[in-house]
């Protein structure tokens, strides 16, 4: 079964090898690019990443630059090459399906190119893109400072009680940034459980956010759409850091150190 | 066969056509990132939020928070989203919210809020940013008790102040428990200190404060002042009239296509005659 398999695969790839052969540069040079092109876009991304598609389009741009110089070396290459399609486009003594084919051709390609030139001019109506950058660097002052209050159990404790009033009504009971308060904000309140937020900052970091607030961002961070308060008008910088305790022990996560 | 490959051709051909016509026709689906109001023609309805004209735009809807960004806070809000439409006729904006509010209350209110000029300014009363320069907001407040649309301004916390010249009109209608509020104003006005200036195509950014004025057992209001159902700031479009000159560079390039493959045709057969 599968011997008689591979051996019908042989005899396919033989007959089309032979009908290459007849049909010339011009049909090997469109198998070529092809076959290139199925090679870039789905056999090469399974060893590696996948690649951009101006890439793609650069790569089959020079084999076809290639192709057609090696086809148009001489004047026998040349008629070889470019025979094929004078006769299909001039269409002459064509029957059936290839009648149909250049038919198709002479239609789709205006077609193609009015389709292009209309998304190329339409005006988007899309909001403004927004590149809101999450974790901006933090003002020179807030950066390297270490936690001074004793990490015990009952200053964990006291932290987490500390963020249940003040801040679980936002970043939620569970740390996951779901708190009742959190659905008309854009953007959302930090989810602290995600390993992308907290676990990537040191504790300083946490501390200048929860002092300075959303107000407190640079202009990358788009400062005039945070919701978090400006904690440091209310609490004491002892409590700032009890909070950062338990939401670390919280949310499960250690902080950003640099050993 | 011949017939049928007609039919073939035919098909192929309609389905690309098509693909062609559906294609560009079919916008961003209703994402509720923006408000978009649309152009239209004659009366708006400006100070009518039960007109039937309002039936044909398309709603936004919004989710609301407590207010808990500055003191006084607020734990728990009655109005938990806001449906908003919008429309505008060229020269005045109409912009209608709805939503859902158990009892009708002499102290119930609602306001949007709007950035002035080309500063950001922050959701919060425009509160100064420490590393950002902010500008001023523009408050279109509508009290219950009094009927009336109110059009402030504020650039902090304790600045908000009613403007002299007063141009936002509007109404309030409660209906099967629901609160329906228009407001509208002239697009643009004369003063770009104090007022948005809306020019239509640009999007500008828009937030939404609702108040349930029930008065509790204690005598105090449930929602008043800084404790309120608030959003942060989306987006606030006016549709710009229709643009057709994209059809007309597509027609052009199809002619030019056109063209150019009986010019080349022509050539080759040309060539091969000769």
């Amino acid at each position: 079964m599968k011997a008689g398999l591979l051996g019908k695969v042989g005899i396919a790839l033989k007959k089309g090898g032979v009908l290459l052969d007849k049909g010339g540069v011009l049909a090997k040079g469109v198998v070529l690019v092809v076959g290139m092109y199925l090679f870039l876009k789905f056999i090469l991304p399974l060893v590696t990443a996948p690649l951009p598609a101006n890439l793609i389009f650069l790569y089959l741009a020079l084999a076809v630059a290639g192709i057609i110089i090696f086809g148009t070396l001489s004047s026998e290459s040349t008629e070889e090459f470019f025979g094929p399609i004078v006769r299909f486009l001039s269409g002459e003594r064509q029957t059936g399906p290839m009648k149909i084919a250049r038919l198709l051709v002479l239609v789709l390609f205006p077609l193609l190119v009015g389709w292009q030139t209309y998304t190329n001019t339409v005006p988007s109506d899309a909001p403004p893109a927004e590149n809101r950058t999450i974790h901006p660097a933090p003002p020179g002052e807030f950066v390297g400072l270490s936690n001074p209050i004793p990490n015990t159990p009952e200053n964990v404790m006291m932290g987490k009680g500390l963020f249940a009033a003040f801040c679980s009504p936002c970043h939620g009971g569970n740390f996951d940034g779901k708190g009742i308060a959190s659905k008309g904000f854009d953007p959302p309140p930090a989810n602290f459980v995600d390993p992308g937020t907290i676990a990537q900052l040191q504790e300083s970091y946490l501390f200048w956010r929860i002092k300075k607030g959303g107000v407190g961002l640079p202009v990358e961070g788009m400062p005039w759409k945070s919701a978090m308060p400006r904690w440091e008008l209310e609490l004491p910088d002892e409590w700032v850091w009890k909070i950062i305790m338990g939401e670390y022990d919280g949310a499960h996560q250690k902080p950003r150190t640099w050993e | 066969m011949n017939r049928m490959n007609g039919l073939g051709v035919g098909m192929i051909g309609g389905m690309i056509l098509s693909v062609g016509i559906i294609a560009p026709g079919a916008s961003v689906a209703q994402e509720s990132v923006a408000v978009r109001a649309a152009l239209v023609q004659g009366p708006l309805p400006a100070e009518d939020p039960t007109a039937a004209a309002w039936n044909t735009a398309s709603p936004a809807e919004f989710p609301m928070s407590p207010q808990v960004h500055w003191p006084t806070r607020i734990g728990e809000v009655t109005v938990k989203s806001v449906k908003v439409r919008g429309m505008h006729d060229g020269t005045s904006v109409a912009i209608l919210l709805e939503y859902a509010d158990p009892t009708e209350d002499p102290h119930d209110a609602a306001a949007l809020e709007f950035m002035v000029g080309d500063k950001k300014a922050h959701f919060a009363h425009g509160q100064p940013m420490a590393q950002v320069e902010g500008g001023p907001v523009n408050i279109w407040h509508w009290k219950k008790a009094n009927g009336k649309i109110l059009d402030m301004n504020a650039q902090g916390f304790g600045t908000l102040k009613a403007q002299a010249r007063q141009d936002v009109k509007g109404k309030g209608v409660y209906q099967n428990g629901t609160w329906k509020v228009v407001f509208s104003r002239s697009l643009s006005t004369g003063d770009v200190e104090h007022d948005v200036q809306i020019k239509p195509g640009e999007f500008i950014n828009i937030a939404f404060a609702i108040w349930d004025g029930k008065k509790l057992e204690s005598g105090e209001l449930k929602e008043s002042g800084s404790q309120k159902a608030v959003s942060s700031w989306w987006y606030f479009r006016a549709e710009p009239p229709p643009d057709y000159s994209g059809y007309l560079y597509a027609v052009l390039a199809i002619g030019l296509a056109v063209g150019f493959q009986f010019v080349v045709i022509r050539k080759l057969k040309k060539g091969r005659s000769a």
